[in-house]
């Protein structure tokens, strides 16, 4: 090759290595913590009365049902045609166990977000949307004079809805 | 009227037209086909498989265990002479021989003579499943497996959908939750399904001890001030979760209906314990269950109650018991059509009872003796697809025998049929096709 030629593409391979070699500078990425909870899109598998039973008790009382109280309940579930029905008068017999536990209503009426989160968390495993938020915001405020209003009956419509009987 | 106009008044009334059908608020799609006979329909399931010989044929111990003794022990339901030895069949007095003393009379006429007996009708199945199927349905059941839902619609489902009724117009009294009994207040047809299911109860579990533990314990709210409040809470939640209907482990009533059953299930544990629910003079087993759907009837007064029995089966193993179930399920029967007829007025005179089993038994017995030596008698030869059935109320022709031995009239599956006739909905029924093709009935087969 011609000497002419090969100096200038020399020096010109130098320069380009040198730029392209250029440290680079790293990224650090951290984790910020937070509780990840599902929605409830891909809730699709119905829960058979006894892990409905299950879960519904450990949700009420903070601790399990004995087998032979599912397995009665189990009966009695099957004992009826309309399922939703009949968990709604299993729900009302657990509300008036002196054992259920409930958050107060002065936590439900001065705490209200608090208390929607924490109990879309307890049954749907799952944060509410704010429009969910705000629906039951609205709908606690509205109902702030009815002194029958308190969280057994918000208790009671979470653990009869459509989506308590899903996971 | 311009053009224009014309065209979209005309494509708005033709619209209208196809669409209004659909949103009527009974749920009809159409006017009934058929004038009803009658307003509320009770169809008895009378069974676990009675022999026709020692039933209908009133032949007592003589074709069953050689002893040459005949007799009727359903006198309630059929004319005929008790028998006049080896009485068995009744109830047991303190300190005497099993069985000796027949329940008296509660009719003064007995349903023969009140209305029309099917003496010699065909089964479709020598089986409990298919044989409930069959009634339930009025469609032969090859295929039905077992611990599903039927596979063809339900008289349930043609009731609500065709009929136009609500959820607690329609009822299912279930004597077990086992052998798929809890499964037969809804099929699992695409275009029926759970939607159009009949409420169920199975008595003995749901204000038994099971019950009483799980539910005799529930708050009753105030129905404004709390149960107003869930049900907005609930309805909300509903919406936001959107599960198709078909995926909902059971059927549906309505905010109000749930208050009435809830309300029901509460007085039906007092009232229990007060001694006032209507259960006949001797209940227990499935006498109680058709206590329970006297109760029923006495509160929801339903357009159409189907209760299903089955103390008769204990015939595998035990003959002499299996003559007591017969004659206690006469008396059952007895006193529901007369508790119909005397207690509950909005039915009095408004009401058809229907009856028939699900299969027969079987012409040879099996090697299980009972206390008395008796056999015991299984299901599913050919003698197990002869049984009877009947009809009694307004509009049935009254003191007529229908059929014999020698000319079979009637099956099983014209039971869904004859359902469907008295309620006005008999050509719909027929229309979607999906009962046996060869089912009638029971009035167009006299």
């Amino acid at each position: 090759m011609n000497m002419h030629i090969f100096k200038p593409t020399l020096i010109l391979v130098f320069l380009i290595g040198i730029s392209a070699c250029k440290k680079k500078d790293s990224n650090t990425y951290e984790v910020v913590d937070t509780n990840s909870y599902g929605d409830n899109l891909n809730k699709d598998k119905s829960k058979s009365n006894i892990e409905f039973h299950s879960i519904l008790s450990t949700n009420l009382f903070q601790k399990p049902s004995s087998i032979n109280e599912l397995s009665r309940t189990d009966r009695v579930m099957q004992s009826c045609g309309d399922k939703t029905l009949i968990n709604e008068v299993i729900i009302s017999n657990y509300m008036n166990s002196a054992n259920v536990k409930l958050p107060s209503r002065k936590m439900m009426t001065d705490s209200t977000e608090r208390f929607i989160e924490e109990t879309y968390i307890r049954f749907f495993i799952r944060r509410p949307t704010e429009a969910e938020k705000t629906w039951f915001t609205n709908f606690i405020n509205a109902n702030k004079s009815n002194p029958n209003f308190r969280p057994e009956l918000v208790y009671t419509a979470f653990a009869a809805s459509d989506e308590y009987m899903f996971y | 009227m311009k053009r224009r106009e014309f065209v979209i008044k005309s494509a708005t009334l033709a619209a209208g037209g196809m669409v209004l059908p659909y949103i009527l608020p009974s749920g009809r799609l159409f006017a009934r086909t058929n004038a009803p006979k009658a307003d509320h329909v009770v169809f008895v399931m009378f069974g676990g498989g009675l022999r026709q010989q020692d039933s209908i044929l009133k032949r007592y111990l003589a074709d069953s265990q050689g002893y040459n003794v005949e007799g009727n022990i359903l006198y309630n339901m059929l004319e005929g002479a008790a028998p006049a030895s080896k009485i068995a069949y009744g109830i047991t007095p303190s300190g005497q021989p099993n069985g000796s003393q027949p329940i008296p009379k509660i009719l003064s006429q007995s349903l023969q003579k009140q209305g029309t007996i099917f003496q010699e009708m065909r089964a479709i199945s020598g089986g409990h499943y298919g044989g409930w199927n069959s009634l339930i349905t009025g469609s032969r059941v090859e295929g039905q497996g077992l611990k599903v839902r039927p596979m063809n619609p339900t008289i349930f489902e043609y009731a609500r959908r065709f009929g136009g009724y609500k959820a607690t117009d329609v009822w299912f009294i279930g004597n077990t939750i086992s052998n798929s009994i809890p499964l037969l207040n809804s099929s699992k047809h695409p275009d029926f399904g759970l939607q159009y299911g009949g409420n169920f109860f199975a008595p003995g579990i749901t204000f038994g001890s099971d019950g009483y533990a799980a539910l005799s314990n529930a708050k009753i709210y105030h129905p404004q001030e709390e149960l107003e409040p869930v049900y907005k809470m609930k309805n909300f939640l509903d919406n936001t979760f959107n599960i198709k209907k078909g995926d909902m482990p059971g059927i549906r009533n309505t905010d109000d209906e749930k208050t009435q059953i809830k309300e029901f299930i509460a007085n039906t544990f007092q009232r229990q314990a007060s001694g006032l629910l209507p259960m006949p003079p001797v209940s227990g087993g499935d006498g109680s269950t058709i206590g329970y759907a006297a109760e029923v009837l006495r509160v929801f007064k339903p357009k159409l109650l189907v209760v299903n029995l089955s103390n008769i089966d204990g015939c595998h193993s035990n003959f002499t018991g299996y003559l007591q179930a017969m004659h206690r399920a006469d008396h059952a029967m007895g006193f529901l059509w007369n508790y119909i007829q005397t207690q509950i007025p909005e039915m009095s005179g408004k009401t058809i009872m229907t009856f028939a089993p699900e299969c027969g038994r079987n012409l040879k017995h099996n090697p299980i003796q009972d206390e008395n030596d008796w056999y015991g008698y299984d299901h599913g030869d050919s003698n197990s697809l002869r049984v009877f059935g009947g009809m009694v109320g307004q509009n049935v022709p009254s003191n007529l025998l229908i059929g014999n031995e020698a000319n079979p009239i009637g099956k099983v599956t014209d039971m869904a049929l004859t359902i469907a006739d008295i309620l006005g909905f008999k050509d719909e029924v027929k229309a979607a096709g999906l009962v046996d093709f060869e089912s009638m009935s029971l009035f167009d087969r006299i």
